[in-house]
């Protein structure tokens, strides 16, 4: 398995919070790792990381083999790296990112939305933006909204909006940043799905959530951050049915107080 | 006492208040076009982090926004002349405090309309990979324009207004040739309610544009 993206020793401080104290972490390509974790433990911040929103401490990444930015060296053993906005920006573009609350452009239609990006950063042929645009909003299953303001559309519709913003970039990973968490819940589903033909069909993805199920069946690692390191991973089998630290126990607990019976939702 | 309303001595002098309203025109168009130039530009240095352009960008804007206007165009007609070697009639006066004073708002308008959008708009499009020219460009000023049209054409009412002032110089806009013809013709009354009902049927199409255009706008979001 080729190894798309490795993290290690990352820190993250703002000011004198530190958010992420020392993550290593390496995913392979086509797989989908499930971040979970209290909030304030870090996850979202570690995903913003990932795509340089936020500048790491410390630490180094790399995606694809290489590693961003010029490494200065340790101060108090850390790894110290260089970075050069002009990379960064590169590295953005090819790491999609969806966010809790959408953020679509609200003065461009769905398929202006998803023609931006190929448009403005990617410099492409007009007739091959529009063409990018009408293959992923079908993917996302919204052919018949191109025209639609995301005004006009519903949560779940414009988070699948989004999520065809960022695969129009034709990204080597996709980032989700609780992209259900806004979201009736009638209108979870719909986004589940989309985020889960993506897993099937090879999409190298990081995905913040609190849906657990959904975090059962579709990972292929489970991390469970708390306090800003990684507290257990593995399987989702080991963490989320069989799961060592008492922490991790307590917030599975936490989210499964109350539960339908089986026979109810079948 | 019982008035006798004499509009014809008002007509009459039709072409002073022609020459008038022309004056009051330019003024406030020229006053305009360089404020939201200026304001622009200011507004960026107030916005900006190096404190040699956000400080003097402050100071320009809080002088201007809290003295008078009417002091304003008195300065540079009868104080500037004194203290920098230029001589300046009264138009070149007027549209020198009228426009910094319109720049020092305007520069207000652009800021308020850019922080005004969501956080969201500037991660989404830098996680697109935009560069900040880009965001601004595509994703920040389609957006705060819509916000600022309405507050810009509130501005444009006010400085067309604001114009009247210019008469204190003795700049040949319509107020000032209002007080010109109601000393060749005694007609004070007359003369002033017909300036006025002039600046009215000006002023008043804008004022319904913004109300309609800010029903729109909201609708819309």
């Amino acid at each position: 398995m080729t190894e798309l993206l490795r993290i290690e020793q990352l820190s993250k401080a703002f000011g004198a919070l530190e958010v992420l104290k020392g993550i290593d972490l390496t995913v392979a390509k086509g797989e989908t790792v499930v971040i979970l974790g209290s909030s304030g433990s870090g996850k979202s911040t570690l995903l913003r990381c990932v795509n340089f929103m936020e500048i790491p401490t410390s630490g180094r990444i790399a995606i694809a083999g290489k590693p961003v930015g010029t490494e200065r060296g340790r101060a108090n053993g850390q790894i110290q790296v260089d970075y050069r906005e002009s990379e960064l920006i590169g590295i953005r573009a090819t790491v999609g990112m969806v966010f809790q609350h959408f953020n679509l452009f609200p003065h461009m239609t769905a398929f202006g939305n998803v023609m931006e990006g190929p448009r403005t950063v990617l410099k492409l042929p007009r007739g091959e933006c529009e063409a990018r645009a009408e293959t992923y909003l079908s993917k996302v299953g919204l052919a018949d909204k191109m025209d639609s303001y995301p005004a006009h559309l519903s949560g779940g519709q414009q988070q699948r909006v989004a999520i065809a913003r960022a695969l129009a970039m034709e990204p080597q990973l996709m980032l989700f940043d609780e992209a259900t968490s806004a979201l009736d819940p009638e209108l979870v589903g719909e986004v589940l799905q989309t985020i889960r033909s993506l897993a099937d069909e090879g999409m190298t993805m990081l995905i913040v959530t609190h849906e657990l199920g959904f975090a059962y069946s579709v990972a292929s690692k489970v991390l469970f951050l708390s306090d800003g390191v990684i507290l257990e991973q593995g399987a989702p089998d080991d963490v989320l049915v069989r799961p060592k630290q008492q922490r991790t126990r307590d917030f599975l607990r936490g989210h499964a107080t109350y539960k339908l019976p089986d026979l109810a939702i079948t | 006492m019982e008035h006798i309303w004499d509009f014809e001595s008002v007509f009459t002098n039709w072409r002073l208040l022609l020459i008038g309203l022309g004056n009051t025109v330019l003024l406030a168009v020229v006053c305009l076009a360089i404020g939201l130039f200026l304001g622009l530009f200011i507004g960026a240095a107030r916005y900006s982090k190096n404190r040699l352009l956000n400080v003097p960008a402050s100071v320009f804007v809080e002088v201007f926004r809290n003295t008078p206007a009417l002091v304003q165009i008195m300065w540079f007609f009868f104080a500037f002349p004194i203290i920098s070697p230029f001589r300046i009639d009264s138009f070149t006066a007027a549209t020198l405090g009228l426009s910094l004073n319109t720049a020092a708002f305007c520069s207000e308008i652009y800021r308020a309309g850019i922080q005004s959008i969501h956080r969201g708009q500037w991660e989404a499009a830098k996680a697109l990979g935009m560069r900040y020219g880009e965001q601004m460009r595509r994703v920040i000023l389609p957006q705060a324009t819509r916000r600022m049209i309405p507050a810009f054409m509130n501005r444009a009412i006010e400085l067309t207004k604001m114009t009247s002032l210019a008469s204190v110089i003795a700049f040949g806009e319509l107020v000032h040739q209002a007080k010109t013809i109601s000393t060749i013709e005694f007609n004070p009354i007359e003369t002033y309610t017909v300036v006025g009902l002039i600046f009215f049927v000006m002023i008043w199409p804008i004022a319904i544009g913004v109300r309609g255009l800010e029903r729109r706008l909201s609708r819309h979001e």
